[in-house]
């Protein structure tokens, strides 16, 4: 006598169909495999946001006198010499010291510490270890919201395609600087709630992925700014960890701008 | 010539603590460092503080009986992992000598640089 399958047993036989035929469907190339980006990454150099144009050429963000080269207008060169006069001071602090916002988008692309960045069928994030902060690119063919969906905020909307291994990706509704509360990095770099970029996110070889960007920016610069970071991979086995910024933050910010040093006790050391 | 070697060791620390800067804090304005100074004290470990977003090196300094706490402040306990440190680094009690930069309006704190024990020579940081 010859026995029926049971349910469960063709459930299962269905579903063991479903997914060989979708892995046969991608190795067909219906839908190219989606490069493996896995692995702990992290930035190569110092937090200056644009190395190609950085004056002195070996400055770092947050030192004196430091700058670099956006293409802006008059009127944001002019805020930027505020800035960096700002730095000089030692009044120009930097908006995530208060443990409560995102460093936001570009500058999520030029934070210290460690990157993760984890490919999915319908979206990329980009983790950065530092905040933490996570930038969303979704890449399941949806468009960009519609405007009156939209509202300006730290990372923006993110939609990209691929070509290739290359994600291609816009990012648009950004909240731009309004008195300084959203930086690009310490030298004094801000951008308005007009930039938009449109990255090119890559792996260039075996141990580095390349973010190369080109930010628009109809009120702040006068024409294309092209920015290339370049992330380099930890060795295997190397973990990320969580960042509690609020755990133990020893450096508010006064009314004044100053950046605090409190003691153990919660008071603060600075004469 | 051990003093030799000695000022030797210490100027290649503060012309590579300068080279590095002030890239160590991640999170906040570096302004309130001299990082063209480098401080170096022999100290008593009194606490060491693992947390986010900086850990912070709570030391003892007696100068001539008068002891002093000094708070050095230093990366994200996150990456100076991967550089080897742990939570029980340093404990209380510790005999060390840290270098840092110190404080510019000259109050009892520092940017943590490195470290020697005093009980067997290892160092931690940059030295």
């Amino acid at each position: 006598m010859t026995r029926l399958p049971s349910v469960a047993s063709v459930i299962a036989g269905a579903a063991l169909f479903c997914v060989v035929a979708t892995i046969g469907a991608d190795a067909q190339g219906t839908r190219p495999a989606l490069p493996d980006w896995s692995g702990i990454w992290a930035m190569q150099g110092p937090t200056v946001f644009d190395r190609a144009s950085v004056q002195p050429p070996t400055g770092r963000a947050g030192e004196p006198g430091v700058r670099e080269a956006p293409p802006y207008t008059d009127e944001w060169e002019a805020k930027y010499r505020t800035n960096i006069d700002l730095v000089r001071q030692g009044k120009f602090p930097d908006p995530v010291s208060t443990c409560g916002t995102p460093h936001g988008f570009p500058r999520i692309m030029n934070v210290p510490d460690v990157y993760e960045f984890a490919v999915t069928p319908a979206a990329v994030y980009v983790i950065a270890e530092n905040g933490p902060n996570v930038l969303r690119i979704y890449t399941d063919g949806r468009k960009h919201p519609a405007s009156e969906d939209l509202w300006p905020t730290y990372n923006g909307a993110s939609v990209g395609q691929w070509e290739g291994d290359t994600l291609v990706f816009s990012t648009i509704s950004l909240k731009g600087s309004k008195d300084n509360d959203v930086i690009v990095d310490r030298t004094g770099l801000v951008l308005s709630d007009a930039s938009r970029a449109t990255t090119r996110l890559r792996r260039v070889d075996e141990n580095t992925i390349e973010a190369q960007m080109v930010i628009e920016d109809a009120k702040a610069l006068k024409g294309q700014w092209r920015v290339t970071k370049r992330y380099v991979k930890q060795p295997a086995g190397t973990w990320a960890w969580d960042y509690a910024c609020a755990e133990n933050n020893r450096n508010p910010i006064d009314p004044s701008g100053k950046t605090l040093t409190l003691g153990p006790d919660g008071k603060p050391l600075d004469k | 010539m051990e003093r030799i070697v000695k000022r030797l060791n210490l100027a290649l620390a503060i012309a590579f603590a300068i080279s590095l800067g002030p890239s160590v804090l991640a999170h906040h304005s570096a302004a309130m460092f001299d990082d063209a100074k480098v401080v170096e004290k022999k100290v008593t470990v009194k606490e060491l503080q693992w947390t986010n977003p900086h850990v912070w090196l709570q030391v003892v300094i007696d100068e001539n009986g008068k002891k002093t706490e000094w708070s050095l402040e230093g990366g994200s306990p996150n990456t100076l992992s991967r550089q080897g440190w742990r939570a029980s680094t340093f404990k209380v009690g510790d005999v060390v000598t840290v270098r840092f930069n110190p404080m510019k309006d000259g109050s009892a704190a520092g940017q943590f640089i490195g470290a020697k024990f005093e009980a067997d020579g290892k160092t931690i940081g940059r030295w």
